[in-house]
Parts: structure tokens; C-alpha cells; sequence
């Protein structure tokens, strides 16, 4: 192990430590920072997912909130339906576990023929498409979905927002950890050839529809366990809160304003973009959208590459 | 199901004709843009309600009618969109990764529909003129003649745009460029000049379909992105490249959404259409009016 690489995960563990004691110093019921850590987190893990398929793989994939919508739905429905027969569904990590599963499964369901046959913005276009598909059906879903009004849980278990803190610094780690050992791997260097040339990676052996369809069964088992995740935090899981295109663009614009196919990008852009939104909300909330569309445009126009490749070095 | 008639079914097919041809026109804008750029522009359902707000504003306080402000919103969208491209895609455009071009759109819309809210407040509005509950009976149709009026708009402009991209010098490049960018720029034809010239036209049309809107639809800032979309689809079901594709393509999806919107309920309509963009997407990705099968 060389002393860079040694530094680096000194830096990792010790920040994830201060992290983790935030909850210990703030009151987190009412510090807003505790919020607002807890909410990057969150987008931590969903902007990771997205650079492992979109940074790493070259897939766009503007499907993202489906899979965000059908963890928490997943989550929503074993809860409301007792599916697991009595046992407690709040922060069960089976529950959570399942329902990131619920999402890879239907990854891997509509990857294989949409990976297979579409290629750069066709897929793109088709994600988009099949997120939509699954927002109709949720909202018609009639008695089983609870259509547009969605599915009420029992908030009476809710204490105290320390759970959901930790849970999401976790996932964030995890997330980021699943990323960076992937793209070191085998998988890594498959995923980066068949963005770079998806014939010459055939051409080499590489069976690029199996790499494929696997960064994008993991993105979206990452993103359903973040969507379980936050409807604990909800406890209202409903077509408007889930399945909007949001949950899609806001990690997109945060994993390309940080740097996309790289490791720390995202959680730079993450924590950023967060900032910006969330400053701007506060004190200027008629006006927000406006600025954030103007900050967009702006490091787009300057810092097309993303922050972290500013020192031409990605980390 | 003795209740469907000959009447309703040609009513069903008549009123998806009409209202297609308001997402063809955005096609017919987001398949120039793509041609050169290479860029879903995603901002352009979004303009397009712009133009509705300006045809609004210029008919509530200056009381001009929406028709006559074609004279006033048409020449004015050539300009914006010359400036949208030199301002904001211009650098953007040298940049390989088409990323980039996209989420500046992203940011535009962004940007473009929280000016609208801000300015006209989020509740939908509509522009009720003289002729608006005017329709005209023909063989046990109703036809609204706002609806007829945009149709007639949206069929010229289609008319317009093709003789443009096939007479004119600088059409010629556009199609050039939209072929092969790179053996373009060889030939000594600028892309931006192209770009600059396809962003014109597109946001230019968007006026037009602006108006189409406003007069027969009641509209609010956030409608621009399902209308992108939808735009997006009629594409897709046109094929990228062709003008007249996309204008068939738009009405093709507005036939489909005023089939099932009755057969099923208007809630599904919206599945159906993407349900069928998918399948257009899996299986004929050239569009359905392209003869050649070559693959994208």
C-alpha cells in the first residue's frame, strides 16, 4: 500500500467519524444540518448510482426515480400489507434489502432487451420512457397502490431522526466503496472500455450487454435501498414525492458538476449543489428555481469537466 | 359496445389529428436541433409555453389577436433562438461530451419556468377570444376552429421548413451537417453558423406552436416539460432527420392518446404512448417512415 493511498483513507475513515458523531453535538430534531447532511447522503448514494452506469459505463439513464419510486413502494407495500407476517418493518434491514432487490430485479427485466437494443440516446430516451410507464402505473394502480394519494405508514414509530442519519451516511460509504472497487476491478476496466469503444471492447471478449445490464442492476439496487430508506423518513409514500423526474436530474446534475466518472466527484457536486439548493430555498425562496438554473448553466459553460477534474488529476 | 359509432370513431381520429399536430411542430424543431447539435434540446416544450405567455400578455394588454402576433413572436423566437445558441451552446457544442449541452437545456428549463411562475404566477391561464367556442359542423363532425386554424399553421410551417432545407443554400447545409458534421466543416461551412441556423428555426417554430397552444389549450409554466416529452416521442416515432416524419409522428401520437384517453381513461393514455414509444424504439429505432434500415 503506497503512503498516497494510505493518506487517502486516513482522510475517508476520519471524516466519516466526524460524520458520524454530528448527531451526538447537534440536536437533530431541530438543527437544520442535520437535515441537510442526512438528505447528501441520500444523494450520495443515488449520484453513484448514476456515475457507475453514466461516469463508468457511458449508459445514460434518465430512469433513476423509478427505481427510487419502486424501493419505496416496495417498502411501502411489505410494511402496509404485513408481507413478512408481524415482524417489525421499521429500519428492518430485510425490508430495505428487499426492496433494493425489487429494483434491480426490474433493472435487470427491462436492461436486457432496452441495453441489448438501444444505444446512446435511444436508451436514454427509453429509461425515460419506462419511468414514466411506472409512475402511470402506480398512479392507477388503484386499491393496491393507493393511486394518486399513495400509501400512509404508521409515523408513530418515529423518534428521533438519529437512524436515518446513520443509515444514510452508511449507504452513502457503502455506495461510494461499491463504485470505487468495481471500477478497480475486472468489472471497472470492462465498464470503461465499453464506454470508450463498445465494438472494440466485443471485439475483445468483453460480452458487453452482461457488464452492462450489471452496473445498471446495481445502480438501481442502490438507489431502491435509498428510496426505502427515505420512506421511513416520509412515512408517506406517494406518486408526487417519489416518482417525479427530480430524483432523476438532481443526481445527474450533481454527479456532472462534480465530475462524472470519477470517485469523489459526485460527493463533491453532492455536497455543492446541496448547498446551493438548499441556501438559495431559504433565502430566496421565490427565486430559487431561477438561481439554480442560472448556476447550472454557468459551471456547464466554465467547468464542463466537473470540478474534480480541475486539477486534471482524478483522484 | 353498440356505442361506438362510425361518428365518434372519426371524431376520436379528427380531434387526435388536431392536437398532434401541436407536439409535431415541437418534433419538427427537436429534430433540427438534433440533426446538427446531436442534442435533445430538451428547453423546447418549455419555450414553446414562453411564446404561449408572450401571445397571452400581447393579447390581455394590448389586445392583439393571437393570430396577428404571429407577425410580432415569429420573427422575434428567430432571434432569441440565434442568441440562445450563441450565448449559452456555442462553446458547448465543440465539447465531445454531449452531457454538457444537455444539462445547460436542463438548466435553461429551469430557469425558464420559474421566470414564467414568477412572473405570471403558477395558475393556468387561457385566451378566450370571439371565435374561441367557434366550430365548424361537417359530416356529423364537430371541428373547433382554433384546432383547424393550428393544424393549417402547423401543416405550412412543415411546407416551410422542408422548402427551406431544400432550396435554400443554408438549408442545404443545415441537411449537410445533420448528415456528417465533420466532411461538413471540410466542405468550409462553419458549424456554428448551422447550429446558430437550426436553433433559429427551432425556436422560431416554437412560436408558432406557442400560438397554436395558446388558442385553443389553457397552459401553465410547468406544461413545457410533458410537452418535451411528448415532442421527444413524436420523434422517435417520426425518425430524427425528417421533417415531414416528425409533423406525421406527432399527429400519429396525438391519434393514439385521443384513442385511448376514451377506450381506456386519460390517466392510462400517457402509459400507452410511452408504452408505444418503447416498442417503436426496440424495434424500428429508424422511425416508422425511414425505408433504409440502417442502424443508429
Amino acid at each position: 500500500m503506497k503512503a498516497k493511498d494510505r493518506t487517502t483513507i486516513g482522510i475517508v475513515i476520519a471524516s466519516t467519524l466526524l460524520l458520524a458523531l454530528v448527531p451526538f453535538i447537534l440536536d437533530t430534531e431541530k438543527s437544520f444540518i442535520v437535515y441537510f447532511l442526512f438528505l447528501s447522503f441520500c444523494l450520495i448514494v443515488m449520484t453513484q448510482g448514476w456515475n457507475l452506469v453514466a461516469g463508468y459505463t457511458g449508459q445514460i439513464s434518465l430512469g433513476q426515480h423509478a427505481f427510487f419510486g419502486l424501493g419505496a413502494y416496495a417498502t411501502a407495500m411489505i410494511w402496509h400489507y404485513d408481507l413478512l407476517l408481524g415482524m417489525t418493518y421499521y429500519f428492518n434491514p430485510v425490508v430495505m434489502i428487499l426492496s433494493g432487490l425489487v429494483a434491480a430485479i426490474f433493472a435487470v427485466a427491462i436492461g436486457i432487451p432496452l441495453l441489448s437494443k438501444l444505444h446512446g440516446d435511444y436508451f436514454a430516451l427509453g429509461t425515460l420512457g419506462f419511468g414514466e410507464i411506472i409512475k402511470v402505473v402506480f398512479i392507477k394502480g388503484g386499491a393496491l397502490t393507493k393511486g394518486p394519494i399513495g400509501i400512509m405508514l404508521p409515523s408513530g414509530v418515529y423518534s428521533t431522526l438519529k437512524p436515518h442519519y446513520w443509515t444514510a451516511l452508511f449507504l452513502a460509504l457503502l455506495a461510494t466503496a461499491v463504485v470505487y472497487y468495481m471500477s478497480r476491478s475486472r468489472i471497472g476496466l470492462a465498464l470503461v472500455a465499453i464506454r470508450e469503444d463498445e465494438i472494440a471492447a466485443e471485439a475483445k471478449g468483453i460480452n458487453s450487454l452482461k457488464y452492462k445490464v450489471l452496473a445498471f442492476a446495481v445502480n438501481a439496487f442502490l438507489v431502491g435501498v435509498c428510496g426505502s430508506l427515505y420512506a421511513f423518513y416520509l412515512f408517506h409514500v406517494n406518486p408526487e414525492g417519489f416518482l417525479i423526474l427530480k430524483w432523476t436530474l438532481y443526481p445527474i446534475i450533481m454527479c456532472v458538476m462534480g465530475g462524472s466518472g470519477t470517485i469523489i466527484g459526485p460527493v463533491i457536486g453532492v455536497f455543492l449543489m446541496n448547498s446551493v439548493f438548499s441556501y438559495a430555498n431559504i433565502y430566496f425562496p421565490a427565486i430559487h428555481p431561477i438561481m439554480s438554473g442560472i448556476i447550472i448553466i454557468l459551471i456547464m459553460l466554465f467547468l464542463p469537466k466537473g470540478l474534480a477534474r480541475i486539477k486534471k488529476r482524478a483522484l | 359496445m353498440d356505442y361506438i359509432t362510425f361518428d365518434l370513431l372519426a371524431q376520436l381520429l379528427v380531434n387526435g389529428i388536431l392536437f398532434g399536430t401541436s407536439y409535431g411542430l415541437a418534433a419538427i424543431g427537436l429534430s433540427l436541433i438534433f440533426g446538427t447539435m446531436r442534442i435533445i434540446f430538451l428547453s423546447q416544450g418549455t419555450i414553446i409555453i414562453l411564446m404561449a405567455y408572450f401571445c397571452y400578455s400581447l393579447f390581455a394588454s394590448l389586445t392583439i389577436d393571437p393570430y396577428v402576433s404571429i407577425l410580432i413572436l415569429f420573427p422575434g423566437s428567430l432571434l432569441l433562438g440565434a442568441g440562445i445558441y450563441n450565448l449559452l451552446f456555442r462553446k458547448a457544442a465543440a465539447i465531445e461530451d454531449k452531457n454538457i449541452s444537455l444539462l445547460i437545456a436542463v438548466g435553461l428549463m429551469f430557469l425558464l419556468e420559474n421566470l414564467m411562475a414568477t412572473i405570471w404566477s403558477s395558475d393556468p391561464v387561457s385566451i378566450k377570444t370571439d371565435y374561441t367556442a367557434f366550430g365548424i359542423q361537417f359530416v356529423g363532425l364537430r371541428i373547433s376552429f382554433t384546432r383547424l386554424i393550428g393544424f393549417v399553421m402547423a401543416v405550412i410551417s412543415t411546407i416551410g421548413v422542408t422548402l427551406f432545407l431544400k432550396k435554400t443554400l443554408v438549408g442545404k447545409a443545415v441537411r449537410a451537417a445533420s448528415k456528417d458534421m465533420e466532411a461538413t466543416t471540410l466542405m468550409g461551412i462553419t458549424p456554428h453558423r448551422v447550429n446558430g441556423v437550426a436553433f433559429a428555426i427551432g425556436i422560431g417554430l416554437s412560436a408558432i406552436a406557442g400560438i397554436a397552444l395558446a388558442t385553443t389549450y389553457s397552459f401553465d409554466p410547468y406544461f413545457g416539460f410533458i410537452f418535451s416529452l411528448k415532442a421527444m416521442i413524436a420523434l422517435a416515432l417520426g425518425g430524427m432527420g425528417s421533417v415531414a416524419g416528425a409533423l406525421l409522428g406527432g399527429i400519429i401520437l396525438g391519434v393514439i392518446e385521443s384513442v385511448a384517453a376514451f377506450f381506456i381513461s386519460s390517466g392510462w393514455a400517457d402509459a400507452v404512448s410511452y408504452g408505444v414509444f418503447l416498442l417503436v424504439l426496440m424495434f424500428r429505432p429508424e422511425g416508422l417512415f425511414v425505408r433504409s434500415v440502417k442502424k443508429a
